[in-house]
């Protein structure tokens, strides 16, 4: 058996050291600056409710409900259209083109998402060519108004922001599930829509979970999409934090940050405590822990 | 079980009418940034910001995966490699805005002044996860039963690491540097809370667009990252080439 050298064991202990030093206490920080008061440019401490009771009576308590309600529809349709490719790459196509896809998906995601949020507003804009096709084709009269600027653009802007690395988490769970208990319940007499609703997506709920932890924290922090395709004014909390920031209200800007990063590891508890990361993790991780 | 033929079709079909959804916003910028090159090199701030992006591109793919290979190892080695797992993933889970917000206050309060290293700081931390998925993977692939014939024979564990394992895993280590370099090219709202007065290329495109909207010149910006990121996929793919060589070899 190998020995732990002390020395080695603080150089394996650096990254996490890392993280929580510079991610995970700036988090706890912000916990406490959201107690604290304004002090001209800055804040000063202090045990204060101010922020979150600012938080819950004005009009941010309905951007709360607003990103709460985009989050959950983004997630929905970036699963709709992820489950299903994630299904056929795992069971239906070959090695070779579930690879080929897989990378397809990988490259736009590393793309800056902003740059991409960016076209958005002249593929969907009056002048675009969506409008464009539709009035060529006759489909309306006139461009549709409804393209940009709104709720459907902002949709449009976070499930291709979120929905490509949704494909991944439910490839990896949906690929491991064992092929035999597929036969067993065809054996058993269920038919296929019943062994995929009674087997496969059961066994798939790690995947879809690790995927909605991808695509509704994305979404709900969100700060771009909606400066860019949600048009004057509209504002998730994302945007709202910043805009409590240009106005330098660090506690208001802390304490709505708070809520959001609450929401994630109020999802990331549950996945560590529903789930072993490492099975999720499986196929890359082959060793013997 | 493989699909007919006619299925198989359609869900290709399927696919790639979701991939061309997702390609769709990559053609825009390459379309009215012509005028735009120009432009690029007279602007003294933009020189700047593509100096300090290609700068932080540079040492975030030379900090990150050694950052990365030590938490893979102590995934390996420690007692609680779930626990590991979770702290090194978490900077993926954080949304931005709290991440930028959270490190501008602490150097804040610190009393750091906002410099190069601040926007590292912050592109380290982003990276990490990345590359550790990488380096994860690479490693994976990796027998830990050679490191132990290595030290029956009587290597220390350093010269074990060195000849043994370090040249089976370099690719993942190359991969973990090309995505590392990706990554930081194309952060945004994280670098913005905490920039101070530098600019990168992304900071600058993003307050130009909020102040006077877009232009030529910035979509010619965002045609070279686009092109610039796609380069370095290039590199990615063909590391991961020869890593595959490297298994079956």
């Amino acid at each position: 058996m190998r020995r732990f050298v002390p020395g080695r064991r603080a150089l394996l202990l650096l990254p996490v050291a890392f993280v929580v030093v510079f991610l995970i206490a700036p988090l706890a920080l912000t916990v406490a600056v959201s107690l604290w008061q304004r002090a001209g440019f800055w804040v000063k401490p202090a045990l204060s409710l101010a922020a979150y009771e600012q938080f819950v009576s004005g009009a941010r308590l309905a951007v709360l409900g607003r990103s709460l309600q985009a989050a959950a529809v983004a997630t929905a349709i970036g699963l709709s259209i992820a489950y299903p490719i994630a299904y056929a790459l795992a069971r239906h196509l070959s090695a070779a083109a579930t690879r080929t896809v897989l990378l397809l998906f990988t490259i736009p995601f590393l793309v800056n998402y902003i740059i991409r949020t960016f076209a958005w507003t002249w593929l969907l804009g009056r002048t675009g060519p969506v409008n464009s096709l539709v009035v060529g084709t006759g489909l309306a009269d006139q461009p549709l108004d409804w393209l940009l600027f709104s709720d459907f653009a902002v949709y449009v802007g976070l499930v291709t922001s979120y929905m490509p690395l949704m494909v991944f988490p439910l490839w990896i769970s949906l690929s491991g599930i064992e092929q035999r208990l597929v036969e067993a319940s065809w054996l058993l007499g269920a038919g296929p829509w019943r062994t995929f609703w009674r087997v496969t997506v059961p066994l798939s709920i790690p995947g879809v979970f690790a995927a909605v932890v991808f695509g509704f924290v994305g979404s709900f922090g969100e700060s771009a999409v909606p400066i860019i395709l949600g048009g004057v004014g509209y504002q998730l909390m994302g945007n709202a934090i910043t805009s409590a920031l240009d106005v330098l209200n660090y506690p208001i800007a802390a304490a709505m940050s708070t809520a959001v990063v609450a929401v994630m590891l109020l999802f990331l508890a549950c996945w560590y405590l529903a789930f072993d990361l490492r099975t999720f993790l499986g196929k890359i991780l082959r060793w013997r822990f | 079980m493989k699909a007919r033929p006619a299925a198989r079709a359609a869900m290709l079909t399927g696919i790639g009418l979701v991939l061309a959804f997702l390609y769709l916003p990559l053609v825009p910028p390459v379309l009215f940034g012509a005028g735009g090159y120009a432009g690029i090199r007279q602007n003294p701030i933009l020189v700047d910001a593509v100096r300090n992006s290609l700068l932080l591109a540079a040492l975030t793919a030379l900090v990150t995966p050694p950052l990365a290979l030590l938490g893979a190892m102590a995934v390996r080695e420690l007692r609680v490699p779930r626990l590991v797992l979770l702290v090194l993933l978490l900077p993926l889970f954080v949304p931005g805005v709290s991440m930028g917000l959270a490190t501008a206050v602490f150097l804040k309060l610190l009393g750091v002044t906002p410099s190069l290293r601040t926007i590292l700081l912050v592109h380290v931390m982003w990276t990490l996860p990345f590359a550790f998925l990488v380096v994860l993977a690479a490693m994976a692939t990796f027998d830990p039963v050679y490191l132990e014939a290595a030290y029956v024979l009587g290597a220390p564990r350093l010269r074990a690491f060195l000849d043994v394992e370090l040249p089976l895993i370099r690719p993942g280590l190359l991969g973990a540097a090309s995505l590392s370099a990706i990554v930081s090219l194309n952060e945004t709202i994280r670098t913005s809370l905490v920039q101070g007065p530098l600019n990168t290329v992304q900071t600058y495109i993003w307050t130009t667009y909020l102040q006077v909207g877009l232009s030529p010149s910035l979509h010619a910006l965002m045609s070279l990252l686009i092109g610039l990121t796609l380069a370095l996929v290039a590199v990615l793919l063909v590391g991961k080439g020869r890593r595959g060589r490297v298994v079956t070899g």
